[in-house]
């Protein structure tokens, strides 16, 4: 192996053309990562016709840095704006901008800096050691069932997040699976709650919903407090995390990378299970759940950290199966095609130089976040010093762009409209947001693969249930909502 | 390496020697190498909705063949992709769109069974006309090339029978879909029953078939090519009325005793029916020419398209399309679904 990475490392700064692919891709997948309104795909869509004119193992390369930094790129807007670049960072402006309100954005930043890195790099190294071995045995242990008890393991805490009660965490929840369920049906392709609107057949887009709930409703929030005379512009805090701070996460990083890696393995799965997988269960395990949502900095490290510890794990199905696990990947095998190429296992017989470029450059990729990352955030910390009469307006007209721009539908840009006027209203009696959102976003992967998992075992939910993994799951999840619910009941009786 | 890889890589050779031969037999039925633009038209870059994802199999074609016209006549395509509902997002897009010509569909057979189950949806012979159609492929049943409890396909009618039920398939089983409704037609003239589990993405539905989550899978060989290549998978069944050169091992369906009219897969180009004539003759010399670019061609090689003729004009293109309306329309009612 370390023969291979030192070949593949030779390869990729022995060419300076290679080279300046490599810093294009680290620069460009930031910038769109962080830009609201694009996003790394965008990115990658306009490079695809031209990665024909590079060489095979220079196309790939600049489609997997892109990867690595975009899925960074999106958590500076998550923290500083609410914004989230990507529906996978969007468990980081959970904490993260509570963190800016409070001042406090210089330390959010930093721990995302810090932890993509961390979680990107320590994926990268598992990629390369085991990427085969791994891809085998994910695809014969993990299919629907245990993918469904895994989204129902991860929602079974969401109530505890940034509701005033456990129960209104829950209904918030359950308006986000109901919100889930509008367009086809995801096996059967029955229309549901479209109300003989075509566009409504493709259900609610995660992007414009996000925007909505977090961005725009954020926007209605402020305006409120200015017009109360009760606004507080948002400190611009340049301090970073302190090497004790970040010490202390240690198990939370620790927890986040195998959660990532384990969610970003799954064909189809990707980074955006793995970010609020990894959030969720820094919530679990916490024992002051009720600071999560509020500016816990554990909540950005976890997120930032699962979702970039996807971005390795994800090439491993790519590279070893032909598996793509979400768009970007897909876009890969395009240029894999575009060079008469296939992923897949005869990739590692017939093309090892090219593997071993990618996976040099994925390491290096993440460590480059490190620094590049840093920079980066030591100037983008001042865009909060804009008044609010000038940003909103321009949070408002970057978030109708990013919310366009994916379908290029006009019903996407009122459904984000929409969500941040029932966002708004639902934050000022108590409900909570990120439990809406992770309801929607877990309720469409949930309900997909609990539906096909039943065709599975014949709708026979013994057998369901034998599968041991899906079993053990499932389990844990109802242990977690019943210490959750015994929880409940008893706090208002100890007030008492 | 292993036997079986080495096996499948001798098979791929000849694979690639048949395909070869298939591209260096290819003529172009359009003769004219250029067209006068009728007015000036374009004078700007044409747009092509897609209503799928980059990605797929839709993305490909629109993408390639995006390409090759653009080789052609210097005309940029800008593709708009507006995904969701199968195709149905896209498709109600392209309606609402101005009819100057301006504007080209990309679209697959789905718009097709679309209009067979509710006759106000547009009808792709009619209310739009076709450009070309550029890819028309068969589907084949695939198992695992490791797999011990069945070689062919009469073992594994023969297993699935005795599963009573309960043997799974992988495929894109939504209501009204072709593999649906292929699945009735194989499992009614089988006398066998057998779980359709669907899946929407390839990657986990050829996961699923890799990692012994289902028992078999239902595709198309373009999709699946680089596990014929790996040697992960075979084909044990190919639904189509004769055997492609490439696959002359693997019986066809009427070998095995279905009597039934296999459902193609076919993707294409449109416009409305409401574009200015002279624009429409234009867009179809383009796209018809465009087909016959060596790197659209290349592109239909690699994607197994080469096999069996993917190529129809405007007329050809509206007689597979009245062919298939009606044979989507008798097997939904014998399915009992509401057809409007």
């Amino acid at each position: 192996m370390i023969e291979n990475f030192i070949a593949g490392s030779s390869a990729l700064f022995g060419d300076p053309f290679t080279l300046a692919i490599f810093f294009f891709g680290v620069i460009g997948g930031m910038l769109f990562g962080a830009i609201p309104g694009v996003s790394m795909l965008t990115l990658a869509a306009i490079l695809l016709p031209f990665t024909s004119d590079l060489s095979p193992a220079q196309g790939v390369m600049l489609f997997a840095v892109i990867y690595c930094t975009g899925t960074y790129g999106g958590a500076i807007t998550a923290i500083l704006f609410n914004i989230p670049g990507a529906p996978e960072n969007a468990p980081t402006a959970f904490d993260g901008y509570p963190m800016t309100k409070q001042g406090k954005s210089g330390k959010a930043v930093g721990a995302a800096v810090l932890c993509s890195a961390i979680g990107g790099v320590a994926s990268a190294l598992v990629m390369m050691a085991a990427t085969q071995p791994l891809a085998t045995w994910a695809i014969r242990n993990i299919g629907p069932p245990e993918i469904f008890a895994l989204v129902f393991f991860g929602l079974a805490v969401a109530s505890s997040v940034g509701g005033r009660t456990i129960w209104k965490g829950w209904l918030s929840v359950l308006l986000g699976l109901l919100i889930a369920t509008i367009g086809q049906d995801p096996v059967g392709g029955i229309n549901r709650f479209n109300f003989g609107f075509a566009d409504l057949a493709a259900g609610i887009a995660f992007v414009p919903a996000i925007l909505g709930f977090f961005a725009v409703s954020e926007i209605f929030v402020q305006a409120e407090k200015r017009a109360t005379g009760t606004f507080n512009a948002p400190k611009v805090g340049m301090s970073f995390p302190t090497l004790f701070e970040l010490w202390a996460q240690k198990i939370a990083v620790l927890r986040s990378i195998l959660v990532g890696f384990f969610c970003g393995i799954l064909p189809g799965i990707g980074a955006t299970l793995a970010a609020f997988m990894g959030y969720g269960e820094a919530v679990r395990w916490s024992k002051d759940k009720e600071s999560f949502g509020k500016g816990n900095i554990e909540g950005v490290i976890s997120s930032e950290t699962a979702n970039n510890a996807a971005t390795g794990a994800a090439m491993i199905p790519l590279l070893a199966l032909g598996l793509p696990g979400g768009a970007l990947t897909a876009m890969m095998v395009a240029v894999f095609q575009m060079h008469d190429l296939e992923p897949g296992p005869l990739v590692f017989y017939n093309s090892p130089d090219l593997i071993w470029v990618v996976f040099a450059a994925m390491f290096y990729a993440n460590l480059s976040i490190l620094f590049v990352g840093i920079l980066e955030t030591k100037t983008i910390l001042y865009l909060l010093k804009i008044p609010f009469q000038f940003l909103a307006p321009l949070i408002l007209l970057l978030a109708s762009i990013g919310a366009y721009i994916g379908r290029g539908l006009v019903l996407d840009v009122m459904v984000m409209f929409l969500a941040g006027i029932i966002g708004f209203l639902l934050r000022r009696s108590g409900y909570s947001i990120p439990g809406i959102v992770l309801g929607i976003i877990l309720g469409k992967i949930g309900e997909q693969n609990f539906a096909q998992g039943m065709q599975m075992v014949h709708y026979d939910i013994v057998a369901y249930l034998s599968r041991p993994i899906c079993s053990l799951l499932i389990l844990a999840g109802v242990l977690t909502l019943g210490v959750g619910v015994y929880q409940a009941l008893r706090a208002p009786a100890k007030k008492a | 390496m292993k036997l079986t890889k080495i096996i499948s890589v001798t098979a791929l050779s000849s694979m690639m020697a048949l395909s070869v031969s298939v591209a260096n037999a290819f003529e172009c039925k359009v003769k004219n190498a250029s067209m006068a633009k009728p007015n000036g038209f374009p004078d700007r870059a044409l747009t092509m909705i897609v209503p799928y994802g980059p990605a797929g199999g839709s993305g490909q074609i629109a993408a390639a063949m995006a390409e090759a016209v653009t080789e052609l006549t210097g005309v940029s395509i800008n593709r708009d992709h507006k995904s969701g509902g199968s195709g149905t997002v896209g498709m109600t897009a392209y309606m609402a769109a101005p009819t100057d010509g301006y504007t080209v569909l990309e679209h697959i057979d789905d718009a097709s069974s679309a209009h067979a189950l509710d006759s106000s949806k547009p009808h792709p012979g009619r209310d739009l006309i076709p450009l070309v159609t550029a890819q028309v492929t068969f589907s084949q049943i695939y198992i695992r090339s490791n797999e011990t409890r069945y070689s062919d396909w009469p073992s594994f009618v023969k297993w699935v029978k005795a599963q009573d039920g309960k043997a799974t398939i992988a495929n894109v089983s939504k209501e009204g879909s072709m593999e649906r409704v292929t699945m009735k037609f194989i499992t009614d003239a089988s006398n066998m029953s057998i779980q359709q589990i669907s899946f929407d993405k390839g990657a986990p539905r050829y996961g699923a078939l890799l990692g012994g989550q289902v028992d078999a899978l239902y595709e198309q060989p373009g999709d699946v090519r680089k596990f014929l290549d790996s040697g992960d998978f075979k084909p044990i069944l190919t639904i189509f009325n004769e055997r492609p050169g490439v696959f002359a091992d693997v019986p066809t369906h009427k070998e095995m005793g279905m009597d039934f009219e296999p459902l193609l897969r076919f993707r294409g180009f449109y416009v409305h029916k409401d574009a200015p004539a002279d624009r429409v003759e234009w867009l179809k010399w383009a796209f018809q020419r465009g087909y016959c670019q060596d790197s659209y061609q290349k592109f239909n090689e690699s994607k197994f398209m080469t096999v069996i003729d993917s190529y129809r004009d405007t007329e050809g293109s509206i007689e597979l399309i009245n062919a298939t309306i009606p044979q989507y329309r008798a097997v939904y009612k014998q399915m009992g679904l509401d057809v409007k």
